[in-house]
């Protein structure tokens, strides 16, 4: 019964579905982030082998979101998720100081592939309950993402176990994704 | 061993080695093998390697030991496909994957047919732990044992044992102990079989069939005597004493038996028991005895089919057309779609990520059990039962592979793949991007369109299962499919382009004319072969094409029997009506032709239990001809005496049987009865002279 008014509802006043690539450094918090939207508790994550992916509704948004590991080794692979993506999602560990600059260099080679030219960027500028974490502004500085020509992005302060900041995220998505019936091609 | 390097993979351009390169980036040199003692060639190890793999939270993907020496080549491959994407979802996971040895290096005794040097199979355990004292929270570790036995799972229970002992201790010793405790392992009392008594074997339900072999293996084997059972629960008392068995129900006259101490009857003549002491604990091992070709590890066909059965059935949905695959329209069922991708060599991907990799790896190891009907070969070396997106780039360079992947980037990416398996949908998609095969050269014979039935034959299949006929049934009846397949191949060749490389033999020396596939009539196998033409065509020139003509050769020289087709013969009379004179000609035939050992095994594969056993030969018992009624009770005779012919014999039902005794009496009776009419013709002819004396 609520299955099929919900799809009625979709009938009426279409549903929107987006694809979503969240990538980051190693430990940055993709995970925990993941499956705070998804189960909306905090959820005790070990590093992931290969990717997480998962399916999260927000006000009629059928979010499709891809958590694939950061560990350097397997940095490479990422490229292979990119096509069809619509919303990039880039997790910041803002208390990492050191990593920071490494992280920008990721971000920069992401946002330069062809397959990601179209495609949204929202940073989590995470981990903002710890002492001492970078602010959005900072992050955005050290980022250089004014370099981003052209480019559609947003960076949001978060704390994944809290869940601060990321509903607020997802919305910002939703609202400038430009066709969200441009769906990619699907099983 | 450093001497194989990449370098001399890619000098060498034969397809096998791209999946060389995907399987592993690496030839497999057993340096070890070469240090030791010449002279005697030692035999192949059990088990070559056994490698350990750690997710480590800095660098991904490591390998941490391997014993008792590096595999060359690239170490970070394989411990990605040791370590499977998802596994920090789970606790534990199995995988399965092969290494492929580089042809230079490896020793030229033990090449498979074809010449291509073994696989090695490598089975995988990776287990994580969750633990408050590391970092991050858990400890992900695989361990891997490298073997040459296709039945690699029988290590699974070894395996369990010996990574957790890693986890205690995680030194290059424990590996050394589980490396010597796998290869003590005694294989030497399991029988040997001939290529005709394992296709016996595989084919028959029957627990006691070819069981005596297992006691002239026993009595053969030198270590038998010291102290090791071919029985492992016999074997597996921890002291090393063994009871006594004996079997009072078998033996001649219904005399007790009591076997030298250390041998038993098995209790399934399919498998072989021994076992594996590791860590002072003995772990029964059974090992298969009739090993079909390209069957590896212990999936189940009846899973693969159920995967993709169910949603057809509940809710069909039409394929795109192409005619290698969808041979009966847009609702071909989505196993003969699969079965056709594997027949014309497609790039075939299954894909779960609900699923464990162990899973995948299953439904991808049933898929080349699939192609391969336990007859054809070439599938399981370009099979990759698990890999992921970090060989991609090699997977692409080999032309038509079968693969597992976890990972649902997958199925975005149609130009990867041509046929796409989502085992958790349940459905198979074609690629859009699939190109269409050029103009079919047998298009000027066979035109029009034809009924493949092979819709009427998975319903066949799925009744199968659904009435729990077993996996061994279900894997016959597939055989059976296989084999027609071939020989309308065959038919087809012939009529196309004169000559066939699928059929050896030369018809005028036979003592019966007739080869191959049989068909009632030329308007029958015009329309099979108008409907199969398409596959056929896909099918030639393939590498299990290829290999399937090697294979014929090997047989033809195997059977003692070449001038009859027993195939040919035993499928005439199971599906013509025969007119008396030519049936009487096969009973013939077969008594004067078939009498040895190994005549009689020949003869036994063509009648397989599925397809009624001996029960086609029983019905010339009915022969309106005495003389050929008397041939087949004489044939029977010798069926019946033979070791594996016995059981055969047993299963025809009780009217053949006692139609068999009668007639056995009257041959003998008639025998007498001869001399009798002889003797009482002279004391005729004698009481006569004594008349005519009077």
């Amino acid at each position: 019964m609520g299955a099929s008014v919900s799809k009625m509802m979709a009938k009426m006043f279409g549903s929107k579905e987006m694809r979503l690539l969240m990538l980051g450094l190693d430990a940055a918090g993709k995970t925990t982030i993941l499956y705070k939207l998804k189960l909306n508790q905090g959820v005790t994550t070990i590093p992931t082998v290969g990717f997480n992916v998962e399916t999260v509704t927000y006000k009629n948004v059928k979010f499709n979101v891809w958590d694939v590991g950061g560990q350097d080794k397997i940095r490479p692979l990422w490229r292979h998720y990119f096509s069809g993506t619509q919303g990039l999602i880039f997790v910041i560990d803002s208390n990492d100081r050191d990593r920071i600059e490494e992280a920008r260099q990721e971000l920069h080679r992401i946002m330069q592939d062809r397959e990601m030219k179209d495609t949204l960027l929202l940073v989590f500028a995470n981990k903002q309950d710890l002492p001492g974490a970078m602010s959005p502004t900072e992050v955005t500085d050290k980022l250089q993402l004014s370099k981003l020509k052209d480019r559609v992005w947003y960076v949001v302060p978060s704390c994944a176990t809290t869940g601060e900041g990321l509903f607020e995220g997802l919305g910002w998505l939703s609202s400038n994704v430009k066709s969200p019936a441009a769906a990619p091609a699907r099983k | 061993m450093a001497d194989a390097s990449s370098n001399s993979i890619s000098e060498s351009s034969t397809t096998a080695t791209a999946s060389n390169v995907v399987a592993s980036r690496s030839s497999v040199v057993s340096s070890h093998s070469q240090t030791t003692v010449s002279g005697i060639a030692p035999a192949p190890r059990h088990v070559d390697y056994i490698l350990v793999a750690e997710f480590s939270i800095d660098k991904g993907s490591i390998m941490e030991h391997q014993y008792p020496v590096q595999i060359s080549g690239d170490e970070n491959m394989l411990a990605e496909l040791m370590l499977p994407d998802g596994t920090h979802t789970r606790d534990q996971d199995w995988t399965i994957f092969f290494l492929h040895k580089d042809p230079s290096s490896a020793d030229t005794d033990n090449l498979e047919p074809g010449g291509q040097p073994p696989l090695i199979y490598v089975l995988n355990l990776v287990i994580t732990k969750h633990d408050k004292e590391a970092k991050r929270g858990a400890r992900v570790k695989a361990m891997a044992i490298c073997t040459r036995h296709s039945f690699l799972h029988i290590y699974k229970p070894i395996l369990l044992l010996a990574l957790e002992e890693y986890f205690k201790y995680p030194t290059s010793e424990t590996l050394e102990g589980l490396y010597e405790a796998v290869n003590s392992m005694d294989l030497s009392a399991m029988p040997k079989l001939s290529i005709f008594e394992k296709q016996i074997l595989a084919a028959s339900d029957n627990k006691d069939m070819f069981a005596e072999k297992f006691d002239e293996a026993a009595a053969m084997s030198p270590i038998v005597g010291h102290g090791r059972s071919p029985s492992a629960l016999g074997g597996v008392m921890g002291d090393g004493s063994q009871p006594t068995f004996t079997n009072l129900a078998a033996g001649p006259g219904g005399r007790p038996i009591v076997f030298p101490s250390k041998i038993s009857l098995p209790r399934d003549s399919h498998e072989f028991e021994t076992k594996v002491v590791y860590k002072s604990i003995p772990v029964p091992i059974r090992v298969p005895v009739a090993i079909l070709p390209e069957t590896v590890g212990d999936f189940s066909l009846i899973q693969l089919i159920t995967t993709f059965s169910a949603p057809h059935v509940q809710n069909p949905q039409p394929f795109a057309l192409h005619p290698h695959l969808t041979t009966n329209g847009p609702y071909t069922h989505p196993i003969i779609v699969l079965m056709n991708g594997l027949l014309t060599q497609k790039r075939i991907v299954f894909l779960s990520h609900d699923r464990p990799s162990g899973e995948v790896a299953n439904h991808v190891l049933a898929a080349c059990a699939l192609g391969s009907g336990g007859t054809l070969r070439g599938f399981t070396r370009f099979a990759f039962p698990y890999t992921d997106l970090s060989k991609i780039d090699e997977l692409l360079q080999v032309p038509g592979f079968i693969a597992g992947v976890k990972n649902p980037a997958f199925a975005h990416h149609p130009s990867w793949w041509d046929i796409l398996c989502n085992i958790d949908t349940g459905r198979i998609k074609i690629s859009p991007e699939l190109q269409q095969p050029g103009p079919f050269e047998g298009a000027s014979y066979f035109s029009g369109t034809a009924d493949t039935g092979d819709n009427a034959f998975m319903e066949e299949i799925i009744h199968c299962i659904s009435g729990r006929f077993g996996e061994k049934a279900l894997r016959a009846r597939w055989r059976d499919w296989i084999m027609r397949f071939t020989q309308m191949a065959a038919a087809f060749e012939e009529q196309v382009y004169g000559a066939s490389a699928l059929w050896i033999g030369q018809e005028e020396n036979h003592v019966i004319r007739g080869h191959g596939f049989v068909w009632p009539d030329e308007q029958a196998k015009n329309r099979d072969l108008t409907a199969n033409m398409p596959r056929i065509e896909g099918w030639r020139g393939t590498r299990s094409y290829h290999a399937y003509v090697q294979d014929v050769h090997t047989f033809y020289r195997e059977k003692p029997i070449k001038i009859i087709d027993l195939h040919h013969q035993m499928d005439r009379l199971r599906s013509l009506k025969l007119g008396n004179e030519e049936s009487g000609k096969i009973y013939q035939a077969l008594r004067q032709y078939v009498t040895t050992y190994e005549e009689i095994n020949q003869l036994l594969c063509a009648l397989p239990e599925n397809q009624g056993g001996l029960f086609p030969l029983a019905v010339g018992l009915f022969h309106p001809t005495q003389k050929t009624r008397f041939a087949v009770v004489e044939l029977l005779e010798h069926i019946k005496e033979h070791m594996a012919g016995k059981h055969f014999f047993n299963s025809l039902n009780q009217f053949m049987k006692l139609a068999f005794v009668r007639l056995q009496n009257e041959k003998k009776n008639t025998a007498v009865e001869s001399s009798v009419i002889a003797n009482g013709l002279n004391v005729g002819v004698a009481a006569l002279n004594l008349g005519g004396q009077k």
